[in-house]
């Protein structure tokens, strides 16, 4: 007859047995299957314990805690099996490694066009400032190009940009001064636009592409003052040249553009010799960036714009020459080429 | 223009002679910006004035003297061994380079034996010097020469001076000349300008004769020429200049004639009035008549050239024949010679409008021209006939006839502008003093009258015609007070209108630099033969380019009508320097005649600009480890997907072409918008096309009109999906041709609401497996619904049944 002894000597047999089969298992798979042939339901386990039914009630209640205390054991084993394999199996993963100084694999590696980028710069200094963008069209009317702006034909200011014809009467526009005019026509003031585009002139040597791009500048409001048009551009200097540690003065030199009056030429002190005299600024410490002005009151004539309620100022700047001054581009035609040993520099 | 330091000084009386560094600061300052300045006698140094004391033969030559020479009166004598053959009497000045001194191209002077005889230093001539072209002798100064001895050679050679380069505005005709800018230099600093005075002389040099018996002038055409004065001078020799007045015209940049011609160049730089010699005796009839020329007219100028005029050409005749083309050449026929004695002086004003027509269409730009072009004033015609007509009474020795001939039919009045206080303070934005402006506008010679507080009548000088306008005075008023004087402010904010362009163009280029391409900018125009690689049909709308009328090369013909050329072309350049992977876009606006424009010709209205975004992918994408990967069809097709997601532009499609002349026929595709309006092309650059433009191995690209995109609208949010989705794969076998979208077509046919993605997993062919002329293709098609768990079994009855209509529809096989 079976004893309570006997069935606690067999369950603590089966405990040290599980021991023994899941010892070489790798996986938690096969851990758990052995687990069920155990405990499950049909396991060792339950076998045995069948056996309690035929123990006098005495003996169960130690036999029943021998049962449990096998249960613990196997559900321990399997635990800390599972956690060793999970250790060696990190383990294994962090011995792994790679040759840290193998090449990337390709992503992005896009630009903008140098000229792209610093006009989108240009554009957000002078939307700081209140400034819209407006655009006009490349191939425009000798109207809006010359005449509307004060020049009329044999005027020697015609000579100051040579100019390319489609028609008689229509010309690739030689600066972005047509969009004043433009932008006059369609709004009432205030007006405060900047107009950014690509110009054209009969001009081809190492400073002069026949194609560049120009920044135009349009303030029309009543009470626009001379020192406004300095205040802009002492702010736009600093801002676009802020590498250089801010400082930078804005000289405005007296000069003659048709349709503006007074005109003056933009100088900004040398940011390389801080206005000491170097190769870039000639020696003169500064550095011509521009040309600006007051709207001359023939130009407000031609788009019925009141000159004596409204005042303005317009000016004008290159930008392949900032980016030249700020990037160091030493030859104008290298922004047009598309050769990617120069493009992909910036 | 070129300004002479020294010449400029002596029209001036400034209270404080300033350094030509704080001249050339002032003028810039003022508005004349000063280019550059050249010391003249920077090219030697230690050369110095001596007098020939003593000269024998050298024992050793016939061709060389020895010359005794002092270099201080009373000092020893320096015997130095001299090869010219002009060696001059005692008593003449001469330059001598003693041992120290150096020479033009950097040779420093020593004692050395010449044939046997010791010689310090040497006696230079004027090529040595690099101050003329003499080569024939020695430099021996005027026999009444005042230089002292031991003076700088500069000195006596008028080199002690400099050349400032002004770049004068184009409106400022009246700063081409020394008494413009000394009239400028005087305002800037406070100074008087002190114009030539030759009455005194005129009187002094009279001869027995009256002008006005010797020249009658006419002026047929007042409207091309507001003055004429002529004077006559009289019993003259023609010889070379002395030599400082012909070295200031070399200063300049004019070449010293003869003594004539030189005082005519002389005046037009001093006063800044053109002036012209006619040989009286050449003046047929005494007569001067100024009128337009005759259609078919010509005349030979004194160039020798024939010229046909135009009834646009204003024309200085005689009794009988035109005589010189009015402020652009004389006529070869009346023009002073070697053996003039009396002259015709002309000092005219001519209408700008006029000389520049002429001067422009014969191709004569000159130094009279281009004054003539910016306006002389008539103001000034007396005095300069009668500062020249004494300088060629002294220079050739003769007498000045009486009187001027002065023809001036309508002499304009100068209207007095008026000038407010309050303006000027409100436009500049400070607060001039009253006192100041009105000291300003007089120091510039302006007659100012006070007409009530704050308010002016202002009458400019006769030179200043720019002065016509309250803001010219402003301006005026601005340049003597100082722009570094106004303060810097910033302009009110008042809202102006918003943003006046649509960002297109620039979200593309973010989007397409994000894909990985770098931008290009090309020219707007390029040449016939880029443009005609496209191989476009003659009526198709872009065959037909805009062409530039004066392009100053062939590079420049015609304006483009696509981005592609000129994106391939760098492709070419690219490979040419061995850059073989090229991926390249740009986005900028193409030119097309308007609808209804004539197709050839030029037009006559405004081109179409449309905004196109193009790229070009060229050989393998990025390099990695491993064997490159060529660029495909497929590679431009995700960039243009992506390019269209970030547009914001909503589904594209994409509809084979094989008619697209610049694209191969079987990878060409048009992209079509979820309206089926057509966006634009893509596909692979037609060998064709490419090898035109110089790219051997194949190009992908696409085009996109930017302005056909829809315009963008705010992003609606969808809700997240709350529930699992489900996903079915199907394998179908086709024929070939069958294309992906017609797959896709079919399930959207179905509008089966629970289908929320469809995805090409998978495409092959394989003629042993599938059969020739067949294709495998795996689609994986992914549901949900929004509001529920979907079971195994309602995912398999649609799928099911949109596999039977893709079976029939398609059609295709299930694999
Ligand atoms: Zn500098």
């Amino acid at each position: 007859m079976t004893t309570g002894s006997d069935l606690i000597a067999q369950l603590e047999r089966l405990g040290d047995e599980f021991a023994a089969v899941i010892a070489p298992l790798a996986d938690e798979q096969t851990i758990r299957a052995a687990q069920a042939q155990f405990l499950g339901k049909k396991g060792q386990v339950s076998e045995v314990m069948k056996e309690l039914g035929r123990l006098p009630p005495v003996d169960r209640p130690l036999v029943g805690q021998a049962a449990n205390r096998v249960k613990d054991t196997i559900a321990a084993a399997v635990d800390a099996r599972l956690v060793a394999l999970a250790a060696a199996r990190r383990a294994a993963d962090l011995a792994r490694t790679v040759d840290v100084t193998l090449p990337g694999r390709p992503c992005g590696g896009g630009h903008l066009h140098l000229l792209t980028q610093v006009r989108l710069e240009l554009v957000g200094i002078f939307a700081e400032l209140g400034f819209a963008v407006a655009e006009g069209p490349q191939i425009e009317t000798d109207w809006h190009t010359f005449e509307a702006l004060a020049i009329p034909k044999d005027h020697p200011a015609r000579d100051m940009q040579d100019t390319f014809y489609v028609a008689d009467e229509i010309v690739l526009r030689t600066h972005t001064s047509p969009v004043q005019i433009r932008t006059m026509q369609g709004h009432p003031p205030p007006i405060r636009i900047v107009a950014p585009g690509v110009v054209y002139r009969r001009d081809d040597d190492a400073t002069h592409s026949p194609m560049f791009t120009q920044i135009e500048g349009l303030v029309v409001d009543e009470g626009v003052r001379v020192s406004d048009l300095k205040g802009v551009l002492l702010h736009f200097v600093n801002r676009f040249y802020a590498g250089s540690g801010g400082g930078l003065d804005v000289r405005l030199r007296p000069s003659y553009f048709p349709f503006v009056e007074p005109g003056v030429e933009i100088d900004m002190s040398c940011r390389f010799c801080r206005g000491g005299g170097c190769r870039l600024c000639k020696g003169s410490g500064w550095i011509e960036i521009g040309g600006a002005g007051m709207v001359d009151p023939d130009v407000f004539a031609q788009v019925g714009i009141d000159s004596e309620r409204y005042t303005g100022f317009a000016f004008g700047m290159g930008i392949e020459r900032m980016a030249m001054l700020r990037h160091g581009v030493n030859d104008i035609k290298l922004y047009y080429e598309g050769d990617l040993r120069f493009l992909d520099q910036f | 223009m070129k300004l002479v330091w020294s010449w400029l000084l002596e029209l001036c009386d400034l209270p404080l002679v300033p350094t030509v560094e704080e001249g050339a600061r002032a003028l810039t300052g003022g508005g004349l910006e000063i280019e550059g300045i050249v010391d003249l006698g920077a090219g030697f140094s230690g050369v110095v004035v001596a007098e020939v004391v003593g000269k024998r033969p050298h024992p050793g030559s016939d061709k060389l003297t020895l010359v005794d020479v002092i270099s201080a009166r009373g000092g020893a004598a320096t015997q130095v061994v001299c090869g010219a053959p002009n060696v001059p009497a005692l008593g003449r000045k001469v330059l001598w380079a003693p041992p120290g001194a150096t020479l033009p191209g950097g040779l420093t002077l020593a004692t050395k034996a010449v044939k046997g005889v010791e010689s310090p230093g040497m006696l230079c001539s004027e090529i040595e010097l690099a101050v003329g072209d003499d080569a024939g002798g020695i430099i021996v100064l005027d026999a009444d020469d005042g230089t002292p001895l031991g003076a700088r050679a500069q000195q006596a050679l008028g080199v002690a001076d400099w050349v400032l380069d002004v770049n004068a505005p184009a409106n400022r005709g009246d700063c081409l000349g020394h008494l413009g800018l000394a009239r400028e230099l005087c305002a800037l600093l406070g100074g008087r300008v002190v114009p030539p005075a030759p009455e005194p002389d005129l009187e002094a040099l009279a001869a027995d004769l009256d002008a006005a018996a010797l020249a009658r002038v006419s002026i047929t055409d007042p409207s091309g020429c507001p003055r004429y004065v002529a004077r006559v001078i009289d019993g003259l020799t023609v010889r070379p200049s002395p030599r400082r007045f012909a070295q200031r015209l070399r200063a300049v940049g004019v070449r010293p004639i003869s003594n004539l011609v030189d005082v005519t160049n002389y005046v037009l730089f001093e006063l800044g009035q053109p002036l012209h010699a006619f040989d009286w005796h050449h003046v047929r009839g005494a007569h001067i008549d100024v009128r337009r020329a005759h259609a078919g007219e010509h005349m030979t100028t004194l160039d020798g050239t024939q010229r046909v005029l135009e009834p646009t050409d204003l024309l200085i005749c005689d009794g009988e024949r035109p005589v010189a083309l009015a402020g652009v050449m004389g006529g070869a026929d009346s023009e002073v010679s070697p053996s003039t004695t009396r002259v015709l002086l002309e000092s005219a004003s001519f209408e700008p409008r006029s000389i520049r027509r002429t001067a422009r269409r014969l191709g004569l730009p000159s130094e009279a021209s281009q004054r003539f072009e910016r306006g002389v004033d008539p103001e000034l015609a007396p005095l300069a006939a009668a500062r020249a007509a004494v300088l060629l009474a002294r220079l050739g020795g003769g007498r000045i006839a009486r009187g001027a001939v002065d023809v001036y039919p309508r002499p304009p009045t100068r209207p007095s502008v008026p000038l407010r206080l309050a303006r000027t303070r409100a436009l500049i934005g400070v607060e001039i003093p009253a006192g100041d402006c009105e000291a300003a506008l007089v120091r510039l010679g302006c007659d100012v009258i006070p007409d009530g507080a704050g308010h002016w009548r202002v009458t400019p000088p006769s030179a200043r015609a720019d002065l016509t306008r309250e803001v010219d005075l402003i301006e005026d008023i601005l340049r003597i007070h100082g722009y570094a004087n106004v303060p810097a402010t910033l302009p009110a904010l008042h809202v102006g209108p918003a943003q006046l362009v649509d960002d297109i163009a620039d979200r593309a280029r973010r989007a397409l630099a994000a894909a990985g391409l770098a931008e290009a900018i090309t020219f707007g125009f390029q040449s016939r033969d880029r443009h005609a690689a496209l191989g476009l049909p003659a009526g198709h709308p872009r065959a037909h380019p805009v062409a530039v009328r004066n392009p100053m090369s062939a590079e420049q013909a015609v304006m483009r009508t696509s981005l592609l050329p000129n994106l391939v072309a760098a492709v070419a350049r690219n490979i040419s320097f061995g850059i073989a992977d090229v991926a390249l876009f740009e986005v900028g606006a193409v030119f097309l005649r308007k609808p209804g424009q004539p197709l050839d010709g030029e037009p006559t209205e405004l081109c179409d600009e449309p905004l196109h975004a193009a790229v070009v992918l060229a050989g393998a994408r990025p390099r990695w480890l491993g064997a490159p990967q060529p660029w495909d069809y497929a590679d431009a097709r995700g960039v243009l997907e992506h390019l269209a997601r970030s547009l914001g532009a909503g589904e594209v499609r994409f509809v084979a072409a094989s008619d697209i002349p610049y694209l191969h026929p079987g990878v060409a595709a048009r992209v079509l918008g979820a309206d089926g309006r057509v966006l634009g092309e893509i596909g692979e650059v037609h060998p064709a096309a490419r090898e035109r433009l110089g790219v051997d191995g194949p190009v992908f690209m696409f085009d996109l009109t930017l302005g056909a995109l829809p315009a963008p609208t705010p992003a609606q949010m969808r809700a997240v999906p709350r529930f699992p989705a489900s996903a079915r794969d199907v394998s179908l076998l086709l024929d070939d041709p069958i294309p992906a979208a017609r797959v896709r077509d079919v399930i959207a046919g179905t509008a089966q609401v629970l289908v929320e993605a469809v995805r090409l997993a998978e495409e092959y062919r394989d003629p042993a497996r599938l059969g020739r002329g067949k294709k495998s293709m795996l689609w994986s098609i992914t549901y949900r619904a929004p509001d529920r768990t979907l079971t195994d079994a309602e995912v398999d009855q649609v799928h099911e049944a949109i596999v039977a209509r893709l079976i029939a529809e398609t059609p295709a096989e299930r694999r």
